[in-house]
């Protein structure tokens, strides 16, 4: 810590972008693993939305910046699956809500940062909504029926909103307490 | 003040740089389908993959015996079958793979091997389970490759029943957990029942002819607008640890080298088309 504030802050801002970025690349990389315990049904967490929320809650964060932080996420897992339909249209719609909440102060950014409830709670109404948009967006696709994308999207909105809410605090509070000490001093 | 704003538009132009970085840095990632990611994870997971002598050790002889077995009748098919002047596109040269990763979403049904087109991997290849067929190829990095799985619910193979050689195509379910597909058939009313093995058809252009996929487990004959059978795969999809990937080439594409008997009695109009889940890519 006194190491870090002694630094000046260029060096300070190079090492808040690389844990940004490893932090990004670990989330990403983390999700084609099915580790034990981290699975329901066959559904792990949603890594790259809890990253979105975790990114966009931040007090100073702008509306600019949390919107390129979800569009860069969902360009990075289409990547990894397929580019059709999108994932950066639900990852940029869970950083305006975030960043919405957060600026409306519905639930005071002292609360959040101590408690790991409310960032789960976050997390998991932003998972909800985020499958309910690829849902709409496999509708409006059409090539599978509506039935079958209806009744799995029931299962996987569950199943995702609950572990990602589970594992939201294992990312929020190590990237946020990261974000705070390389910025502490810098005003 | 003119030095503040000065400086105050400054710093929000470096930050409109980072973010169009970032931004540019994704689009990236996207565009070249996340290879480098894959490459990165294949890296990384490399020590907890299986590998191959321990992956021997769990065979059986029973097992071995059965393989020498089917070789055995293979060549001689293959004899009977060059007297008879057929030409076969199926070589039997397979690429063991270990699967690395699964799908990175909940959407599709995907999974990740450790091998590429460094091992002679392409894309288009087949990918077979113990017990069946389990998906095909759709993107190759040097060191890994990615298999969309026939459940995939994009996934569309022509499919027949080998005992009554009733024709059909097999629907993913894009259920995880389970292993099952859905059969629809041509014919209004199919001679089919529970227990009745279905392999891939000779409609199918993306798969070998005759490779085996599951069983009839229950029937909906009165399903509209096509009768319907629910298949359970034989090959275990949900735990596989280990694939074998086998050359393939669309017949299309060596219709122009040489003469392909399967393909010349094909229908003008199919009532379906086959996917292999590619289509978007």
């Amino acid at each position: 810590m006194t190491y870090l504030s002694r630094m000046s802050p260029r060096s300070r801002h190079f090492i808040k972008g690389t844990i940004t970025l490893v932090s990004v690349i670990l989330c990403v990389l983390i999700l084609p693993t099915r580790l034990p315990g981290m699975e329901l049904l066959g559904i792990g967490p949603n890594w790259p939305l809890i990253w979105v929320v975790a990114w966009s809650i931040r007090r100073k964060r702008t509306l600019l910046a949390a919107i390129v932080g979800g569009l860069a996420m969902g360009f990075l897992q289409d990547g990894m699956t397929a580019p059709v339909p999108t994932h950066a249209a639900s990852l940029v719609l869970v950083a305006v809500l975030t960043i919405l909440l957060q600026k409306m102060r519905s639930i005071p950014p002292e609360i959040i940062e101590k408690d790991p409830i409310p960032i789960a709670l976050i997390v998991f109404g932003m998972a909800v909504i985020a499958e309910t948009l690829m849902a709409f967006q496999f509708s409006w696709i059409g090539e599978r029926t509506l039935v079958e994308i209806w009744t799995y999207h029931q299962r996987v909105a569950l199943c995702s909103a609950i572990l990602s809410s589970l594992w939201a605090p294992v990312i929020y509070f190590p990237l946020n307490r990261a974000w705070d000490m390389t910025s502490s001093s810098e005003s | 003040m003119l030095k503040n704003t000065l400086r105050r538009w400054w710093d929000l132009r470096l930050q409109i740089a980072m973010l169009g970085l970032a931004l540019s840095g994704a689009w990236f990632v996207r565009q070249t389908q996340g290879q480098a990611l894959f490459e990165v994870y294949g890296w990384v997971t490399r020590p907890f993959q299986v590998n191959a002598s321990q992956q021997e050790q769990l065979l059986n002889a029973r097992t071995k015996e059965l393989q020498d077995r089917l070789a055995e009748l293979q060549t001689q098919n293959q004899k009977l079958q060059s007297l008879l002047g057929y030409v076969s596109t199926q070589k039997n040269k397979g690429i063991a793979a270990p699967i690395i990763g699964r799908s990175a979403d909940h959407w599709w049904e995907q999974v990740s091997l450790g091998r590429g087109s460094k091992d002679g991997i392409r894309k288009g290849f087949i990918v077979m389970g113990p017990g069946g067929v389990v998906g095909r190829i759709i993107t190759v990095t040097p060191n890994t490759s990615l298999v969309v799985l026939i459940t995939d619910s994009t996934s569309r193979v022509g499919v027949v029943i080998s005992r009554t050689r009733q024709m059909g195509f097999l629907r993913g379910k894009g259920e995880k957990s389970k292993n099952r597909a859905v059969m629809e058939f041509f014919e209004n009313v199919p001679n089919v029942k529970v227990g009745d093995v279905v392999t891939t058809s000779n409609f199918s252009q993306l798969y070998p002819i005759g490779l085996p996929i599951g069983r009839v487990e229950s029937l909906d004959l009165k399903k509209s607008p096509a009768p319907e059978a629910l298949i359970e795969f034989s090959a275990p999809i949900n735990s596989l640890e280990w694939v074998v990937v086998y050359p393939h080439q669309p017949p299309s594409e060596i219709k122009s080298t040489q003469k392909q008997p399967s393909s010349t009695n094909l229908p003008q109009n199919q009532p379906f088309k086959e996917e292999g889940g590619e289509a978007n890519r």
